[in-house]
């Protein structure tokens, strides 16, 4: 990884910003190319867009609202429900699709906060060095000796259950890694020659992390932040099975499953259809990161090679 | 002896970040509400006992000064009581420990269960890379990762069931216990004999344990095949191939051991994620671990108990950091000789 | 249920107290949902009128009962330790003057008792005695001094005892061990509940006690004694937890090992107990909080009687399809109201809107949908102060509510609400939004959502407000529109005054009624209970006239059980009331 971001950057040691631009562009574009050509992370990114577009689309055209529960309990699947019904009477299919747009949002949130928090704290550290360094350090620690679990069960019971309050406690508990990694790059980039010379033309802190920094992790950070959205499903998914998510009247996939997962046996339709959109999400978010991951490294070009 | 100062420091900066964590949770917990709210209530409680038992919990302090009290008395073991509803003002200190080593249990078997089975596999898959075995563990690997833990629980009670069916169908009962499988939390480890004892346990710990270990082994086996297919290309393995020392060899003197490093450090990672799937479990498997205590407590809204428990969890995590710490300082000369 | 259960939280007893509970509940009816022979399981093998003595049975091998929530003190009637599941173990454990079978009957233990008499009205006197040679497991004698001192400790009227509930102690001015084997107290005012004294778990080992204050004679011990604060230290500090030399048995069983973290109990026989010795040679009791658990742990064989206050519809399906496995299961309503309190002070002042609400909530679907798959007998509550099956049980309610959103329509236009522009009604600018709000327990999210979905057809918006908090320190306070929660009870009446007269204790709604208050205080001064009962049904109608509180229905509760003859679980004290008549079934 390392050596793809030097190569990259090896002629732009002194370049302006504007001359930065184009190299970086054509590193993209092979990056592109590369994850074009890998058969399962495209495979995936379909299958998720499906997913997507789906839980936006599909409730519009919808017959049955999901909060109506003027149906009779338990009804099987049909051309009317496709999922049959709850116990209280509510389509199945209703809840999957907002359970669907709900895990999402909570998810693509997370990995937005828990990447800008992990890619600022890691770089300043990183870049900065010495007392700063040891004070990010020090709250990184701290942050992961708390267990998150409690921590997040009791945040979501004093603050509510409200989608963006469980997207906020994940986040709050999902950076640190990030940061780590940010940092440990960081501290590798800024030896080299193109940082120093941004330093000695008198750029300050704020834009040589940005504009020169950041930019550099790009491989590094797509990765973490895709792996971040697939972890945020699967950690409020649990959150839900011990009754301290999301609560209604938000909702999401982990508790339509854990509301349902009794009925595995009985009843498989009720629990199958959230749990297969679930996993799906996270599988394929996975693949995409995998993917993402062969294709920002140059060293794949020998290995298929 | 490097080592040896090496975790010195390190624990050196653990306390004072565990003293600082310990604040910030101890006023988390205290905002979370009035722990006595139910209890008031409450028909025929008098004014008297809420009022003799707000003094007990410090409820009348500051919450600086009530911090300290409460540091104090942890520090000297005296962590409290549980003031939920039914418990009956238990001291915290032996619910916790009993509790944990119920947990701990589950979590040290699964690790270790699922830390040899994922290096296996990994190592497996990268000296195989491209081929069924590789596709097959790497497939695996991936749906366990992207499954909630939960599923993976309850799916293997099921069948945990259906097994015992099996197994009474075909009289091994007789050996092996009637049921082999337990879906509970066993109700005593300690049987006839010897071999009875092993039994079971191992009945009543198997279904929790393994899907604990499902989850771990995931991280584990797609861990150690990358680092695995890293170290192997990197020149002195390379080299020592080109000097034709067995494959066998290679893998196993030069490339194995470097490649173990980052593992080491995700078990460290990891530990957290384990502890939270071991919650998880213990809760399907209705085992009275820190699963249920922490429920509980979160639920009826108990200070003491909170506390007790999310420290010693972080005190668990980083005990789990320093060994990882060592096994990282054995595997990897660089640090133990410099 | 499901995940809400261990969250359960306080399905709390109190001796004829009324109690809030979070999640069980309750119902005195023997017309429970299960088939026919389970119903007859309710009596007693050998009850004969109102005396219960344990049925002549062979000994048969250990049990394993599985119960919601932990057994965590030996003395459950001090407020930190209340808990149904302590009752559920102590019924067995602890013996009293009555008790309780399956259908809420209260009888005199006759094993222990001779007798149980009002012997003047004037004074209001009443005088137990006890059998002689009645004695606690561990050779001490069960007579006059225990009584003494659970009266002592019951009474309200000295400190430090931090008593669950007084409730008709605190009415006893005159306590008195004319010998060994007779008490007499005399009340304050007529007390025709007085059966409800000293039962389930009250009367501990005075001689326990005694030795450990270094007291002589408990019954030398006043309210006012300077020594009354070591009896009360003892008596509150002491029996927490379990430790066999401080806590014999004085049931047909003593407990013989206790684990504090998993709260699993082990009972084995009382050898000093005087009636019949038969029943299983151990009972463990074990915690399994998630019902759907506890119904795959009794189809894996782990345990032989899985008894829950939680109904789930799941579980009861799992248990019902064990049956060709050999498992019977049974269903029965509890002593526990399920309803919602509508709040006078706030949207619900005016009364057009509380007969709207009354007439959208969909109650016959509630009861279908929530309870038939436990209980497939289940009906809708009508009368707030009596259950199905009880003398005085009336219906009052269903002219009153459930006519649907047409109905709630016109009844809102008449009161001079407007449908606004968004559908919903509103009165001088006040939208006719409100929420129900309740602690977390899955079925009463599920109560919720099926109204909101009725309520909305009328035009009227119904939010969900789960609050883990509510019933600890909201509800109290008068701090919602719509509160839903249960009400549990032993069959006896007195404490539901509090509950609705005006200036009542736990009347948070501000309900102020005068025909409501009028029907109580005459109700509770009966000497007669026929005439307790008339003055309680008016109370019912007066209140049903109010539109204050909406019965939905009793909780039942559920069990399932293999291996034994028959196991029927009572409302308030579990599965193990008759443990000791149990037998191996065939």
């Amino acid at each position: 990884m390392e050596a793809g971001v030097e190569s990259g950057h090896g002629k732009n040691s002194g370049g302006s910003d504007p001359e930065a631009l184009p190299e970086a562009r054509s590193q993209g574009r092979m990056v592109l190319r590369k994850f074009l050509r890998h058969k399962l992370a495209m495979g995936s990114v379909v299958v998720l867009a499906l997913i997507i577009l789906g839980s936006i689309i599909l409730p519009l055209f919808y017959p049955h609202s999901y909060a109506d529960a003027s149906f009779s309990s338990y009804v099987e699947p049909s051309a009317e429900h496709p999922l049959g019904t709850t116990q209280v009477g509510k389509d199945m299919m209703a809840q999957v699709l907002r359970g669907t747009q709900f895990s999402l949002l909570i998810a693509i949130t997370v990995a937005m906060l828990t990447t800008i928090i992990g890619v600022v704290l890691g770089a300043l550290a990183g870049y900065l060095r010495g007392f700063t360094d040891s004070a990010i350090s020090r709250l990184t620690d701290l942050f992961l000796i708390v267990p998150s679990i409690a921590a997040a069960a009791i945040m979501v019971r004093v603050l509510s259950g409200s989608w963006y309050v469980v997207a906020l406690v994940l986040a709050m508990f999902a950076w640190m890694p990030i940061a780590r990694i940010t940092r440990a790059e960081a501290m590798s980039l800024s030896q080299r020659e193109f940082i120093e010379a941004a330093r000695a033309s008198g750029a300050g802190t704020g834009r040589v992390v940005f504009k020169h920094l950041v930019p550099n992790m790009v491989g590094t950070i797509t990765v973490n932040a895709t792996l971040a959205v697939a972890q945020a499903v699967l950690a409020e998914a649990a959150l839900s099975f011990i009754g301290l998510g999301v609560q209604i009247p938000d909702t999401s996939l982990g508790l339509v499953i854990s509301e349902n997962y009794e009925q595995m046996q009985g009843r498989p339709w009720l629990f199958f259809g959230a749990f297969t959109v679930l996993v799906l999400i996270s599988l394929t978010i996975n693949f995409i990161g995998d993917g993402l991951r062969d294709a920002f490294d140059p060293r794949q070009r020998k290995v298929k090679a | 002896m490097n080592l040896v100062v090496y975790i010195l420091r390190r624990l050196a900066i653990s306390i004072p970040i565990l003293f600082v964590g310990s604040f910030l949770v101890f006023c988390m917990v205290a905002a979370a509400g009035d722990p006595l709210g139910e209890l008031r209530t409450q028909p025929g409680v008098s004014q008297e006992s809420i009022d003799q038992l707000s003094h007990q919990l410090g409820l009348d302090m500051g919450i600086v000064p009530r911090y300290f009290d409460w540091l104090g008395g942890f520090l000297t073991g005296d962590w409290g009581i549980s003031i939920a509803q039914g418990s009956n003002m238990q001291p915290v200190f032996p619910k916790i420990m009993s509790a944990f080593e119920v947990t701990i249990q589950l979590i040290l078997a699964a690790e270790i269960i699922a830390l040899l089975l994922g290096v296996a596999v990994g190592v497996l898959a990268a000296v195989k890379q491209y081929t069924p075995i590789d596709y097959i563990a790497t497939t695996m690997a991936f749906i366990f990762f992207s499954m909630p833990i939960f599923c993976v629980a309850i799916v293997l009670k099921m069948y945990g069931i259906d097994l015992n069916v099996m197994i009474n169908d075909m009289g091994w009962d007789s050996w092996l216990g009637n049921p082999f499988l337990k879906t509970t939390s066993p109700e005593s480890l300690s049987g006839d004999g010897f071999f009875d004892s092993i039994i079971g346990y191992i009945g009543g710990l198997l279904l929790p344990t393994l899907s604990i270990m499902f989850i771990s082994f995931a991280a584990y086996s797609r861990f150690q095949r990358s680092s695995m297919l890293e170290t192997m290309n990197m020149d002195y393995v390379r080299t020592a191939q080109a000097k034709g020392i067995s494959q066998g060899r290679v893998i196993m003197r030069h490339a194995f051991r470097n490649a173990l490093i980052p593992v080491t450090t995700l078990f460290s990672v990891n530990f957290v994620t384990v502890v939270t799937g071991a919650i998880i479990t213990e809760r399907v498997f209705a085992w009275n671990g820190m699963g249920s205590v922490l429920v509980e407590a979160v639920n009826k809204n108990d200070p003491n108990t909170l506390m007790g428990w999310i420290v010693v969890i972080a005190v668990a995590v980083v005990v789990a950091n320093l060994i990882a710490d060592l096994v990282y300082g054995i595997l990897d000369p660089r640090i133990r000789v410099g | 249920m499901r995940r809400s259960k261990a969250i359960s939280a306080m399905a709390v007893t109190a001796v004829s107290a009324l109690v809030l509970t979070a999640c069980g509940g309750g119902g005195g009816d023997n017309s429970d949902g299960s088939s026919a022979d389970v119903a007859s399981m309710a009596e007693g093998k050998a009850q004969e009128g109102d005396v219960f003595k344990l049925a002549d049975v062979p000994e048969m091998d250990p049990v394993t009962v599985a119960i919601d929530d932990k057994f965590t003190a030996y003395n459950n009637d001090t407020a930190d330790a209340n808990s149904s599941y302590n009752n559920y173990v102590l019924t067995s454990v602890l013996a009293g003057p009555t008790l309780l079978d399956g259908n809420n009957k209260v009888l005199t233990n006759g094993d222990l008792m001779e007798s149980i008499e009002v012997t003047s009205e004037d004074p209001y006197t009443v005088e137990w005695k006890i059998k002689e040679g009645a004695k606690w497991s561990d050779g001490e004698p069960w007579d006059c001094s225990d009584f003494y001192l659970s009266w002592l400790a019951h009474s309200g009227k000295a400190e430090g005892f931090n008593v669950a509930s007084s409730t008709g102690y605190e009415l006893i001015d005159q306590p008195e061990c004319k010998d060994a084997q007779t008490f007499t107290a005399e009340f304050s005012q007529p007390y025709i509940d007085y059966k409800g004294l000293f039962a389930a778990g009250a009367i501990l080992p005075a001689h326990v006690l005694e030795k450990g204050t270094g007291i002589d004679d408990i019954t030398s011990i006043k309210p006012d004694s300077p020594k009354v604060s070591d009896v009360a230290e003892f008596w509150a500090g002491e029996w927490k937890g379990f430790d066999a030399e401080t806590m014999p048995g004085s049931g047909p069983y003593k407990i013989k090992s206790f684990d504090r973290n998993s709260g699993r109990v082990v009972l084995d026989k009382n050898p000093e107990w005087i009636g019949a010795k038969g029943g299983p040679k151990e009972v463990t009791v074990r915690t399994i909080p998630d019902t759907q658990a506890m119904a795959t742990a009794l189809e894996n064989g782990e345990i032989d009687v899985a008894a829950s206050t939680q109904p789930d519809a799941t579980a009861a399906t799992t248990m019902q399809n064990l049956e060709s496995q050999g498992v019977t299961y049974g269903s029965a309503p509890q002593l526990t109201y399920e309803h919602l309190d509508l709040n006078f002070k706030r949207i619900f002042a005016d009364e057009a809107a509380r007969k709207a609400f009354f007439a959208v909530v969909p109650r016959q679907q509630i009861v279908d949908k929530l309870l038939k798959g436990v209980q497939p007998d289940a009906e809708v509550l009508q009368s707030i102060v009596f259950f199905q099956g009880e003398d005085g049980y009336q219906d009052v309610y269903s002219d009153k509510a459930g006519q649907g959103a047409e109905a709630a329509e016109k009844i809102l236009q008449e009161g001079g609400w407007k449908k606004g522009s968004d559908g919903i009604y509103a009165k001088n600018g006040e939208r006719f939004s409100i929420e129900i709000s309740h602690n977390e327990n899955a079925r009463r999210k599920q109560t919720v959502e099926i109204i909101q979905s009725a309520a909305a057809k009328a035009g009227i918006e119904v939010k969900d407000d789960q609050d883990a908090n509510f019933l600890a320190g909201r509800v109290d306070k008068g701090d919602y529109d719509v509160a839903l929660f249960g009400w549990s009870s032993e069959p006896f009446k007195t404490t539901q005054a509090a509950l609705y007269s005006s200036d009542g204790g736990q009347n948070w709604q501000g309900l102020e009624s005068k025909e409501v208050d009028k029907a109580y205080e005459q109700a509770v001064a009966s000497t007669k209970e026929d005439e307790a009962r008339k003055h309680y049904q008016e109370a019912d109608k007066a209140l049903a006239n109010e539109y204050a509180t909406l019965p939905l229905f009793a909780t039942p509760s559920m069990w399932g059980f293999r291996g034994i003859d028959r196991v029927y679980m009572q409302s308030y004290n579990g599965a193990l009331w008759n443990v000791g008549e149990w037998e191996a079934a065939e």
